[in-house]
């Protein structure tokens, strides 16, 4: 009996390792294998049968990539990613603030948009002609806050979503004390309840990083030129560029993997968290 | 005094207007100016005569527009499909596992969900790539016949089916993950000792708890896999012959190749259409409450 349930478990131990492993694998393969042939020479690339580790790694697309001008890129998509994220925290923060704490005229009809934003803002190609039309009318493409502006707007629901339980978090009664020692409205939103809520403020950080960062399509509507384009648009303009030659191509998409892949490893909780915020309520 | 009071009612609203302006003005007024737009001829900018449903009926009875709507249904369905029942079976998996196992498979399932999919794309097509792609290698490898997948009708579908369920698995059992561990674990403890089997805490318990949890991944992927055009355009760019020309693609081509922005209005009009429709759903189910 005892030892029927220890094969048991060492079966069903087994049976954990294997699954993990073919997961991991179907999951990392791509990454792995673009990496891999990052870093070999273009004669390495086309010989068969491919070499996984019996190769002498090689910069050389890596520099071929920075060479064409690839570095403004990765600067500019640093740039709109920062803004995006700290108007976005602070905007987000008192329209949070606002919803958790006040009660005003239309606060229904503004929460509305808001939780219709939502589901709205993911799919962001149902904005894209509305949005490309109507700035282009206005004139409001191509400049340097064109991409920071879009991207606060559409991670801008989930933020407000993520501040408001945030806030809400913070016993009221900690605001009336501090009201009652004489502290004034200032004061309470800009020194008393911000470290409070940090780590809404952190998975809604996080979630604007990586919705800014990989944004593809938006971006290549919106803005052109060497100046104004982000990673993402380099990475598939090279795809034309190189003619699919994979050393050069590899590389770029490496360099848009690295920052976050390692914003995952060490900020990985967060962003569980911000992501399952959405259906906490339901 | 009463003045004084609803003076100070309306600006404690203050707080919101930065972000209300923000999502007026970027989601909600394009929004309305595309409907509007829609009724117009409208070639490259210059807006033209009012000509009513036009666009509209040119978009509803284009053939190579209406193949790609069902396209694009049969894609997002089948992908989501997979993505919901795959990831519901891992999270019912590692639920009982948890700890560090637990941890470590969700951060390997959120990996192809947070990385662009421009480099997702694109570093699929690689792996699928006809003569010198790994996929291939490892078929060689096994002595069989090369596949070129992005060069073939159906094994394009597949592969465009593939990728996106690739994307989304790990999400969805994340999403259903957060649902199981917030079930009441004495539930489950006197279902046992009532001697219920699995299946039946499952369809019983489970299951019922974490519905809210279903339907919202289930909306959320469903969203995203309709107006997901960029996998597409990496991934396969439409073809071969408009097998994996999904209605998004269609969308991008009528306004910047064609700059058709009227017809395009249109269109988008209808995807909206669709969307709205699944947001409708969406809040029915989020119950989000202030």
């Amino acid at each position: 009996m005892d030892t029927n349930r220890r094969r048991h478990k060492t079966a069903a131990r087994i049976g954990e390792a294997v699954f993990l492993l073919v997961f991991g694998i179907i999951n990392l393969i791509p990454i792995f294998w673009g990496m891999v042939t990052s870093l070999k020479t273009t004669r390495d690339i086309n010989s068969f049968p491919p070499k996984v580790f019996n190769f002498t790694p090689t910069l050389e697309h890596y520099q071929t990539v920075l060479s064409t001008g690839f570095f403004q890129t990765i600067v500019n998509s640093a740039l709109y990613a920062v803004i995006a994220i700290v108007a976005g925290v602070v905007v987000g923060y008192l329209a949070g603030y606002g919803f958790a704490r006040r009660d005003f005229p239309l606060k229904k009809l503004a929460f509305f948009i808001v939780v219709v934003g939502i589901p709205l803002s993911g799919g962001s190609s149902v904005l894209l002609i509305p949005n490309y039309m109507y700035m282009m009318n206005l004139s409001l493409t191509n400049h340097w806050y064109t991409m920071p502006l879009i991207y606060t707007a559409y991670n801008l629901p989930m933020t407000i979503w993520l501040m408001i339980s945030g806030v809400k978090s913070v016993p009221l009664e900690l605001e009336e004390a501090a009201r009652i020692d004489g502290a004034k409205q200032k004061y309470i939103v800009c020194k008393l309840l911000p470290p409070l809520v940090k780590p809404s403020a952190a998975a809604a950080a996080l979630l604007i990083f990586i919705n800014a960062w990989n944004d593809y399509i938006t971006a290549s509507v919106m803005v052109t030129g060497q100046e104004r384009k982000n990673i993402q648009m380099a990475i598939y303009d090279y795809m034309g560029f190189f003619g699919m030659e994979w050393g050069p191509l590899t590389a770029a998409a490496s360099f848009a993997i690295i920052p976050i892949l390692l914003v995952f490893t060490f900020l990985g909780k967060q962003l569980v968290s911000g992501l399952t915020a959405g259906a906490v309520k339901g | 005094m009463q003045k004084q009071n609803s003076l100070k009612r309306f600006f404690g609203g203050a707080y919101i207007w930065p972000a209300m302006f923000l999502l007026l003005a970027l989601l909600i007024v394009p929004l309305i100016y595309t409907v509007y737009s829609g009724f117009f001829q409208y070639k490259y900018m210059m807006k033209g005569n009012f000509v009513g449903l036009q666009n509209y009926i040119y978009c509803l009875s284009d053939k190579k527009i209406r193949a790609s709507f069902m396209t694009t249904i049969g894609v997002t369905v089948v992908s989501t499909a997979i993505s919901i029942v795959g990831g519901l079976l891992m999270a019912l998996w590692i639920d009982r596992r948890g700890g560090f196992f637990s941890y470590l498979i969700e951060m390997v399932g959120l990996i192809p969900w947070v990385i662009s999919m421009v480099v997702a794309g694109l570093l699929w097509r690689w792996l699928f790539n006809g003569d010198l792609g790994l996929f291939n290698l490892i078929l060689k490898g096994l002595g069989m016949e090369p596949i070129y997948v992005i060069q073939n009708r159906n094994s394009a579908i597949i592969a465009l089916i593939f990728v996106m369920s690739w994307r989304t698995i790990g999400y969805s059992m994340v999403m259903l993950l957060a649902g199981l561990k917030g079930i009441d674990g004495t539930l489950l403890e006197a279902a046992r000792v009532d001697g219920a089997t699995f299946l039946q805490t499952l369809f019983r318990i489970r299951l019922p708890l974490i519905k809210s949890n279903l339907l919202l991944s289930t909306i959320v992927l469903t969203v995203s896999n309709f107006t997901n055009n960029t996998v597409p355009k990496v991934l396969t760019s439409g073809g071969p012959a408009n097998a994996t020309n999904v209605i998004t693609l269609e969308q991008y081509n009528l306004s910047f190749v064609y700059y058709e922005f009227g017809r395009s209005s249109a269109l988008s009009v209808l995807i909206m259409a669709v969307v709205v429709v699944i947001i409708a759903c969406y809040i029915k189910v989020a119950k989000y409450e202030l």
